[in-house]
């Protein structure tokens, strides 16, 4: 039978949920609640396909972070320790499972993809990734779930090029810090500058070393940066960088907090922005990666805005997606199959 | 706050017979920028920068045989015969205030750091004075960041600012008041938490708005 287009992967878990961390902390379970609540009912509701993650596996694990650290954080949770590392970081019982889960989530997204089930994929995980250091809980993050997904991606399915796009306003130290020597994975991060924001990383000049040098970009804006800012970088260095860099597979850092109502960043986005960032991921992957496509949300603090600019963005990808027919996939699927 | 925390140690050192050549060769291949030129005892007797080196050898407009009679003049002459003297040096138990002021006054690169004896016991630079005040600041330690905020203009700004970070539990490293030239009154602070918006709250609610600078 044919169809009009394939659905758009997303990553539910209830799971995700009982990584309590307690009254008052901004992330807390209410953000997927509110985004699974608005994917159900909302605009895009028929055109998703929703799949449950799975635990990440101690060796996709420890590509990323020291075995020694899984141990401490499993440790830290079972014994009822309150935080890892530093008060952002609350933690319960169920924080470690939960965080195995959010980490393997780019993995399940990933074999899916790869099974051309979908025509994008987005994981709305809990807790984020994209602080965690290879030995440290940061910034409310334990796994780096992107990094963690970067080398499934490479191991698995041999795709060596990978581009890891994060937009969230904070850099993502930890994706960083674990590829800037390595010049396969390029990472480009978009954020508030960090004279004046969390974590106080991401230098303009910082651009990899070793073999690494040249694959990492930190594209820094001032407080009060609006869409029209970041529609200049995009045209001026990330468009250049794509096509320098010609990526097998792309993975985009999806935090929603440099929204102008969002008080965790000093950046001043629109809602619409969301969406034309939706519509660039989807046509850099139609260009240099067809069908391998995955958004991992990172940050997002508003509970009136992050659903909205979730699906804002997630309508972005939709709409640049060409139809196809169950035959058309079947040849690209002949055609790709390494 | 003491220079001998902060200067480079053992200093590379150059007797004043070592050649113009010599000398150019040691700095390149070390990525610096100044030799204290030492006697047998180690006591100070001049410096020679990159600068010095550079205007020491011959220009490429000469014709090519009065060049390289001037290299081979070079690959004879002893550093002394371009060292500068008299210069400025740092005694160990000077401050990094001390260098900062000497280096801004004078517009040079590097210190020689003396013992009581005229004897080098260091070097300290621009590059170190950057990285010891980097260091202060805490510039780039990875989780932190640093907020502006208004002096509310009342009474004990640092005391009440403290006290309601602590009483909120927020961690804080780095506390500075300053006026700014236009008559503001700011305060910097370095916060260790992602929660910026929760310390702007606590922050407001002892009087202190976030300074946003034009």
């Amino acid at each position: 039978m044919p169809r009009l287009s394939q659905p758009l992967l997303v990553i539910q878990d209830q799971h995700f949920l009982q990584h309590d961390t307690g009254p008052d902390h901004p992330e807390g379970s209410w953000r997927l609640t509110a985004i699974a609540q608005r994917l159900r009912t909302g605009l895009l509701a028929d055109r998703v396909a929703i799949f449950p993650s799975r635990s990440a596996r101690r060796q996709e694990l420890t590509a990323i972070h020291d075995e020694n650290y899984l141990l401490r954080f499993e440790e830290a949770a079972l014994t009822g320790r309150s935080y890892l590392d530093h008060p952002d970081n609350q933690i319960c019982y169920d924080s470690y499972q939960a965080a195995l889960l959010a980490a393997g989530a780019g993995p399940a997204a990933i074999d899916l993809l790869e099974a051309r089930q979908g025509c994008a994929a987005f994981a709305a995980v809990r807790p984020p990734g994209h602080h965690a250091e290879r030995a440290m809980a940061l910034g409310f993050c334990f796994f780096n779930n992107a990094a963690v997904a970067a080398r499934y991606w490479q191991n698995r399915y041999q795709r060596r090029r990978l581009m890891i796009i994060d937009w969230d306003a904070h850099h993502g130290n930890g994706i960083q810090a674990a590829f800037e020597e390595d010049p396969e994975v390029f990472y480009l991060s978009i954020h508030e500058h960090p004279t004046w924001s969390f974590p106080g990383t991401g230098w303009g000049e910082e651009r990899g070393s070793g073999s690494g040098r040249g694959t990492t970009l930190n594209l820094p804006l001032p407080p009060g940066s609006d869409d029209a800012a970041v529609l200049r970088l995009v045209s001026e260095k990330v468009e250049p960088a794509l096509a320098q860099f010609q990526p097998q597979a792309l993975i985009i850092g999806a935090g929603f907090d440099g929204h102008r109502d969002d008080d965790m960043s000093g950046l001043a986005y629109s809602s619409q922005l969301y969406g034309r960032l939706g519509r660039l991921a989807a046509s850099w992957a139609g260009r240099y990666c067809p069908g391998r496509l995955l958004t991992l949300l990172e940050g997002g603090y508003r509970p009136d805005i992050l659903p909205l600019t979730v699906e804002n963005y997630l309508a972005g990808l939709l709409a640049e997606q060409p139809p196809t027919t169950d035959s058309q996939t079947d040849s690209n699927q002949q055609r790709e199959m390494p | 706050m003491k220079i001998s925390q902060h200067m480079t140690r053992p200093a590379v050192t150059v007797p004043p017979e070592l050649t113009i050549s010599e000398a150019r060769e040691l700095l390149r291949s070390h990525h610096f920028r100044h030799l204290p030129v030492v006697d047998g005892e180690g006591t100070l007797l001049g410096i020679v920068t990159d600068r010095d080196l550079r205007s020491a050898y011959p220009s490429t407009i000469l014709e090519e045989a009065e060049g390289k009679a001037r290299l081979q003049d070079l690959a004879r002459t002893p550093v002394s015969s371009i060292m500068s003297q008299g210069i400025f040096t740092l005694s160990a138990a000077a401050t990094l205030d001390d260098a900062l002021l000497l280096l801004d006054r004078e517009q040079i690169g590097a210190l020689p750091v003396v013992d009581e004896g005229g004897k080098v016991v260091g070097i300290f630079s621009i590059r170190d004075l950057m990285r010891a005040y980097r260091n202060l600041f805490g510039l780039g330690e990875r989780g932190s960041a640093m907020l502006s905020l208004l002096d509310d203009g009342r009474p004990r700004p640092l005391s009440r600012l403290c006290a309601a970070l602590e009483q909120a539990d927020i961690h804080f490293n780095r506390l500075l008041k300053t006026q700014t030239e236009d008559g503001h009154k700011i305060i910097y602070l370095r916060v260790n938490t992602y929660n910026l918006a929760a310390v702007h709250k606590v922050a407001a609610a002892a009087g202190f708005e976030p300074h946003r600078e034009e």
